[in-house]
């Protein structure tokens, strides 16, 4: 027994490595393979040391390329999207949470129900009725659908069920109206819960590709996910291109990238929230 | 559905609190932008898609137009049991996602508690740097994962190439579409199934060639699933591990049970409502799977890739025929209300034995 | 539970609801014209042009959007012309949004389908240039008897050889293969380590070549019915196998390559089987490899290939259908296509234009010579379907049966042709 605690340690930290390594490898790889020649990233692709350094797949990406206007749009969408998500979602947790009104339990029963709905089912519908309302192929189409998500709602009732009424309480009883005690009282002490929402669907809307596939068809308004998708099944010219690729994929992970960094302690604590597939 | 039971007792227990003026008012505003948005684009559109299933809608127009007829089950024969080249791509499809499924759920739970076991462990230092290494893939697209997957999965690609130091001749991967069951059997000398499994067929697919597993190509994709969510549910299992605590491993530690046993008697039950989480959101996943084959591979090679969803997408869009399209998306939808309630009612029982 | 459950309900109602609303307003869709109407009556109106492509890379778009600005700059008429990212799919949202492009890249493969639900307007009868395209060409675009469009461009596949392997093997142009057992030869000598003699892709679109050099068709040529297990079909593919397993031939998937040209530009093998387009991807990508396009060889039914196409379709619901029709006219006029053809590859689509090409180009007649015997893909509805199983099973033809892969393909096929 004692033994066994003196020896855990190194085992431990040796069997951690060597996984840390394979999960960390591909992006390593991915990064100093966009830096190579078409002919190096085929034929020697597990060095991380390019022999000839090249930029040239970032300069095709920036110059001769509509990356950044796929870059535009994400950002664009994303943001509006964030945004739309962070107050409605909050508003509506706030008033499942707090305030009593005839219907509540249908707009909860709604709520849940579109919650077990898969995406794929919408894939055509979605479609046929951004069409119907004349949104298709338009900023509008791509952002509205996205703009509150269920899930959202649900982790914003949970957080306001569980902090004290007190407060809002008081300011009621001072003759603040609801929006107002939702405002300037409450929301700001749902900030915790915020940072979740903010974290959520910043990742969604960034990674969301099949929305964009069905909600527009204009090269302006072609996202990351979607431009690069296209990347992959060879849009740009005929052949591999490794180089190109690869940086497109590394360029379009950063944002994601630093969100995961700024708020890194908070995400490793959750224990709630969606999940890629 | 826990989560709907408990909302009207909540609002029975505010009611003894008294209402106040204007509330009702308030609450209609403040749900209404969450209301509309839902229904408009997310239950609206089911129905609609509901109704093209069920109609001959040929994609010009609106599929609400008068000249757009009501022919019931049709859509749903052909790809059901016709036995047509439609039937036959939903089986091929049902085949390949189920073999997906079936290797992708447990293997990432099974890798995510084993991370999160590893991770949690309190001697640990720089815990958070491992952490933060295993979940990386998860913030990641599942575009720009794609795309890094074809790269390090291509014939003279990374993966082979480390295979290779081991004196491995990697496969071609997302060429190959032999299944990987199929290849086993190969080695034993069976190349052909016997007459019973090759002649008949469930939709429009020998037994034989249900059985032949993930293709090469597919395995590649498992791979990735499992290599990008293990890292979410890591987490998810770490904060259930903390919210055990020590203490009941410490009082199992005095019985003198070993760690295997302890983890398997003390922690492993506490952490059930967890695992139910993490294999109802994998599964739900694994059936959709749209993403990576539209990004990757379009199906190929031979259609091994091909999942429902990337069906359902082709035969709408591509092909023109929508009514196939959304009653493809419905069998999808049964499926996965199915296994979701099956796994709840298995994992349920289980519990109340113990 | 119980309150729930009505909740639900309810909320299923007040939806239903909001889409009987959505059917009343109908705003997104416009009413499609009576199909009765007459072909002959194009519309006309001030309406500016859309236009939807393809594109096969930046030489293409340029190319297309300059034709069109002047053509638009000359008429006055205003055009847009968009490269499209997935071109089938836009298309077919485009016709589902009642607000499809008014000119588009279509394969005859898709022909039918847009013919059968009145997508797409015949125009073909109008052109003033309508006599001047190949008959093989027009043939592929007439569905019904009606000439729907005008093919904008052709190419056909022949065999690219890479001519310093070529040397070395000790080949001369004697060497040429004009026969399978030449092609053999040939193949067997290039043939080398991991370099295969022959690479060409595992699908129907480049295997068809075989099958058709030994007498096979998939439809009869009267378009009747399905013939794809017929013996002429099974010489083909045995003869493929057979190669394929003895290391001749190879799929330029199984090199590790993503399509022909890029397993013959990177010297995985010797020759090839592509069309007029790996000429543009060899000088873009692999300027070194110096090479020779030669006529397919002839199979015991002699020579054969195939040829693909695409048309300018036009939609029925385009409200400056007149226009539009000029602007096609533009487009495939002499001129225009020999700059098209200069820009990014394929050959003009009318006889015209043949012998000019023919100076042009003197390294890649082969391609053109193919056009007396080419061969189209099927049209019929739900061929592309059967087609893409058909290319799913030859990607294991190696370990296949052929005689399967036949009979499947047959009982996929017969269903859709015919109809």
């Amino acid at each position: 027994m004692r033994r066994a605690r003196w020896l855990a340690p190194a085992g431990l930290y040796a069997l951690l490595a060597a996984l840390a390594v394979i999960y960390v490898f591909p992006f390593l790889v991915q990064v100093s393979t966009s830096f190579k020649t078409d002919a190096e990233a085929a034929g020697n692709a597990v060095s991380l040391l390019p022999q000839t350094f090249t930029v040239a797949a970032y300069e095709r990406l920036f110059l001769h390329s509509d990356f950044p206007l796929w870059f535009a749009n994400s950002a664009i969408v994303t943001i509006a999207v964030t945004l739309g998500r962070v107050f409605f979602d909050s508003l509506a947790g706030y008033a499942l949470a707090r305030l009593r009104f005839r219907g509540r339990g249908l707009v909860f029963a709604l709520i849940v129900g579109v919650m077990a709905v898969p995406t794929v089912v919408l894939l055509i519908p979605k479609f046929l009725v951004l069409n119907q309302l004349g949104i298709y192929n338009s900023y509008a189409g791509m952002i509205l659908p996205l703009l509150v998500d269920a899930a959202g709602v649900f982790i914003m009732k949970n957080f306001f069920e569980s902090i004290p009424t007190a407060v809002e309480e008081q300011a009621r009883i001072d003759g603040a109206g609801t929006f107002r005690v939702f405002w300037s009282i409450v929301l700001p002490m749902a900030r915790p819960a915020l940072i979740t929402i903010i974290i959520l669907s910043f990742q969604g809307s960034w990674n969301e590709l099949s929305h964009f596939i069905v909600a527009t068809q204009s090269p302006e308004l072609t996202t990351l996910t979607k431009g690069v998708a296209s990347l992959a099944s060879g849009q740009l010219s005929q052949g591999t291109q490794y180089p190109i690729k690869l940086a497109a994929a590394a360029l379009m992970t950063i944002p994601v990238a630093v969100l995961f960094f700024i708020f890194q302690r908070r995400i490793m604590n959750r224990s709630e929230g969606a999940v890629k597939e | 559905m826990t989560l709907a039971e408990r909302a009207p007792r909540r609002a029975g227990k505010r009611r003894t609190r008294g209402s106040r003026r204007g509330e009702g008012t308030a609450g209609w505003l403040f749900t209404l932008p969450v209301v509309v948005i839902l229904g408009l684009f997310l239950l609206v559109p089911v129905l609609m898609a509901l109704w093209v299933s069920f109609s001959d809608w040929s994609g010009r127009g609106s599929p609400l137009a008068p000249g757009v007829g009501f022919i019931g089950l049709g859509n749903y024969g052909e790809i059901l049991t016709e036995g047509g080249l439609a039937t036959r791509n939903l089986g091929i499809s049902m085949r390949n996602v189920g073999w997906y499924v079936l290797l992708v759920v447990p293997l990432q739970t099974a890798l995510a508690l084993f991370l999160a076991v590893l991770v949690n462990r309190a001697i640990l230092r720089g815990r958070g740097v491992f952490r933060t290494a295993f979940y990386f893939p998860s913030v990641t697209s599942s575009v720009a994962i794609t795309v890094l997957w074809l790269f390090l999965f291509s014939t003279t690609g990374v993966v082979n190439e480390v295979l290779s130091w081991v004196g491995i001749g990697g496969p071609n991967w997302f060429n190959d579409p032999r299944g990987i069951v199929h290849i086993g059997l190969s080695v034993f000398g069976v190349d052909s199934g016997p007459a019973t499994m090759t002649g008949s067929d469930v939709l429009g697919v020998s037994w034989w060639d249900w059985l032949a597993g993930p293709s090469v190509g597919m395995s590649a994709f498992i791979l990735m699933a499992i290599f990008t969510t293990s890292g979410t549910f890591m987490l998810l299992f770490i904060a259930a591990l903390q919210n055990i605590g020590p203490e009941l491993g410490e009082a199992g530690m005095m019985d003198g049970a070993n760690a295997w046993q302890r983890f398997r008697r003390i922690t492993l039950p506490q952490l059930r409502p967890t695992l139910f989480t993490v294999l109802t959101l994998g599964l739900i996943g694994c059936w959709q799977v749209f993403d990576q084959i539209y990004t990757g591979t379009q199906g190929a090679p031979g259609k091994t890739t091909m999942t429902p969803a990337y069906l359902s997408y082709q035969a709408a869009f591509a092909d023109q025929k929508w009514g196939q399209g959304a009653a493809i998306s419905f069998i999808l939808f049964l499926i996965i209300v199915f296994f979701t309630l099956l796994q709840r009612l298995l994992l349920r029982e289980k519990g109340g034995r113990s | 539970m119980k309150p729930t459950a009505r909740a639900a309900l309810a909320a299923g109602g007040a939806a239903l609801a909001a889409t009987l609303l959505l059917a009343g307003c109908g705003q997104g869709f416009e009413e499609s014209p009576d199909d009765a109407s007459s072909a002959d009556a194009l519309t006309s109106s001030s309406d500016p042009l859309t236009i939807l492509f393809g594109s096969s890379g930046d030489a293409e778009t340029k190319a297309v959007q300059d034709a069109v600005a002047a053509w638009s700059a000359q008429s006055g008429v205003q055009v847009t012309a968009t490269p499209a990212t997935n071109l089938n799919q836009e298309l077919s949202q485009g016709f589902a949004a009642g607000s499809p492009p008014d000119l588009f890249y279509l394969s005859p493969d898709q022909i039918a389908a847009y013919a059968a639900n009145g997508s797409i307007e015949a125009y073909g009868d109008q052109l003033t240039n309508k006599g001047d395209f190949h008959p093989s060409l027009v043939r592929n675009f007439t569905v019904d008897g009606k000439f729907y469009c005008a093919p904008k461009d052709f190419s056909t596949l022949a065999l690219v050889i890479n001519t310093d392997m070529w040397a070395e093997a000790g080949l001369t142009d004697a060497d040429i293969p004009t026969t399978w057992e030449q092609l053999d030869a040939a193949a067997a000598k290039l043939t080398k380590g991991d370099r295969a003699g022959l690479a060409f892709d595992a699908q129907y679109q480049r295997v068809g070549a075989f099958t058709a050099q030994a007498g096979g068709r998939l439809v009869s040529a009267d378009g009747t019915q399905a013939v794809a297990d017929s013996p002429e079909n099974l010489a083909g593919l045995e003869y493929v196998k057979k190669h394929l397993t003895d290391g001749t031939f190879a799929y330029s998937a199984d090199l590790g390559a993503g399509w022909g040209g890029e397993a013959f530009g990177k010297e995985l093998a010797a020759m090839a089987i592509e069309g007029n387009w790996i000429t543009g991807a060899l000088s873009a990508d692999f300027p070194d490899v110096k090479y020779r396009v030669a006529q397919l060889p002839a199979g015991p039914a002699g020579q054969a290939t195939l040829q693909y196409t695409n048309c300018w379709g036009m939609a029925a619901d385009s409200p400056n259908q007149k226009a539009a029709l000029e602007l096609v006219e533009h487009l495939t006029g002499t001129e225009q296509q020999l700059a098209f053809s200069k820009a990014f590859g394929p050959m003009p689509s009318i006889q015209s234009a043949a012998d000019r090409w023919r100076t042009d180009n003197p390294a890649l007649v082969a391609f053109l010579d193919g056009a007396a015997y080419a061969q189209g893909l099927p049209t019929d509805v739900g061929a592309t379907d059967v087609i893409n199983d058909f290319n799913a099973q030859l990607e294991s033809l190696k370990s296949g049966d052929p005689k399967q892969i036949l009979t499947t393909v047959q009982g996929n096929l017969a269903p859709v042709v015919g109809g």
